[in-house]
């Protein structure tokens, strides 16, 4: 019997970055083969991987192992971004396999891009047998027929789908509006693209640190007096903004803090 | 229930929970759920800080536990609707694993079904791969309005959470019909709440 302490203690579960459901449940996700598979061999072993992929794959009776019906034994190290892109071109579009040095160059360092771009155009992506095993592609029509429940078909997934990630670069812009003649009140706005900050925390720290009223109104925050280089300088240090995500409205053009 | 559910328009204010509600629902946990003894819940529902509650709709209460730090959040642990059982939200069961809450568990063909929020099928719960408590002398296995925790053949960790619509011993013998009615379940809108503010 487990003690008071262990049952109580937190466990630190995992759940998928992209689908939000535990790992177990991605393959109910309706993009499952888009964005799951993708998170999952990146953020999870690749036992644990195997493991999750297991119901939606054929080999799941260890065929990974049983290299000796099907051909070459598994590869000792996932693919680079090149082989992936052969498998991706010689399966779809052989004739491009000249330009994949061209499209290497080009997308050097958005590699995730330029899968998503492929996935789109052509569907989704060849196995890679690191973690499918030698056996996966054919066999995965045969696994529709004998599953029990189509997962596969897309159509009958209710799970999670995976989260928007709305690209939100982190951009806030400093800005002082003249209230009257001597007053002035300093604008910051896109506070909110800042990770990790909530509003309210930010507008508190403000008004503690200039020691004037601050409030929160749709998403802008305002602060009455003027405060331009001091409101920038405490983002950047207090709140770990970069400078260059900073910019001040000097007289209409937006420069970015140093 | 909470299919759709949104933290930021769906709630009204919070209220600190009395503690003789507290109370109530320490013992109500513990008599549907023996296997959570009164020590396990007391780490969990601890005299100071005290619960606080959130009303959704006029029947509906979200109990939440507030978090230290980042100021506002309060996490939700318990929700119950109307007079109805006190259950866990899948967060919470998900965290503490090793909890024993009354569970069930449904055959796989069930899961996708469920996790559009459809109510569980007798059928779900008797054929291979379901499981339900046995119905013997000793006491009957789970009665009709018993909160329950529901997993699915072959995974591990929790799916959903309802109350039973029949008993146990009903859904053996009719075997038709709605078994379990789905209150939350992995993916719904309280799923994605981790803090309200």
């Amino acid at each position: 019997m487990a003690s008071v302490e262990e049952i109580t203690t937190p466990v630190a579960f995992l759940y998928c970055g992209a689908c939000g459901m535990p790992p177990e449940y991605c393959s109910y996700s309706p993009n499952y083969e888009t964005h799951c598979i993708k998170w999952l061999k990146k953020n999870v072993s690749p036992a644990d991987f195997l493991k999750y992929t297991a119901s939606s794959n054929s080999t799941a009776d260890g065929g990974e192992e049983g290299g000796e019906d099907a051909g070459p034994p598994p590869p000792s190290e996932p693919w680079t971004t090149k082989e992936r892109l052969v498998a991706f071109y010689t399966k779809y579009q052989p004739d491009k396999l000249d330009g994949i040095d061209g499209i290497l160059e080009k997308y050097a360092g958005k590699e995730d891009k330029l899968f998503n771009a492929l996935v789109k155009k052509y569907g989704p992506e060849p196995d890679d047998p690191y973690y499918y095993g030698a056996g996966s592609g054919d066999e995965g029509d045969v696994a529709d027929k004998m599953g029990a429940l189509d997962v596969k078909d897309t159509k009958k997934r209710r799970g999670a789908a995976a989260k928007k990630v709305k690209q939100v670069d982190t951009r806030v812009v400093v800005q002082k509006i003249s209230r009257n003649r001597k007053k002035a009140v300093t604008h910051v706005v896109g506070m909110d693209t800042v990770p990790g900050i909530k509003l309210k925390e930010a507008s508190k720290a403000f008004s503690k640190r200039f020691a004037g009223s601050s409030s929160v109104k749709d998403k802008e925050i305002i602060i009455q007096g003027d405060h331009l280089e001091d409101v920038a300088e405490m983002i950047v240090n207090k709140f770990g903004v970069s400078g260059e995500c900073v910019f001040l409205d000097l007289d209409g053009e937006f420069v970015a803090f140093v | 229930m909470f299919k759709r559910f949104d933290s930021s328009n769906d709630v009204s204010t919070s209220t600190q929970v009395k503690s003789s509600v507290q109370r109530g629902i320490k013992s109500q946990i513990t008599t549907s759920h023996p296997s959570v003894t009164e020590e396990i819940l007391d780490a969990f529902l601890p005299k100071k800080p005290p619960l606080v509650q959130y009303k959704i709709g006029p029947h509906l209460m979200l109990y939440c536990k507030q978090i230290e730090g980042s100021g506002n959040g309060d996490e939700p642990i318990f929700f119950q609707h109307r007079d109805g059982p006190i259950l866990p939200t899948l967060k919470f069961v998900h965290k503490y694993p090793l909890v024993e809450f009354t569970k069930v568990t449904v055959d796989r063909g069930a899961i996708p079904y469920l996790l559009g929020g459809a109510n569980v099928m007798c059928p779900g719960l008797t054929n291979v791969g379901g499981e339900m408590p046995a119905d013997s002398d000793e006491g009957p296995g789970l009665a009709k309005g018993d909160g329950v925790v529901i997993y699915a053949e072959g995974k591990e960790s929790a799916l959903a959470v309802g109350f039973m619509k029949m008993s146990s011993a009903d859904i053996r013998k009719k075997n038709k019909g709605t078994g379990i009615e789905l209150c939350h379940f992995i993916g719904d809108g309280l799923w994605d709440t981790e803090e309200i503010n």
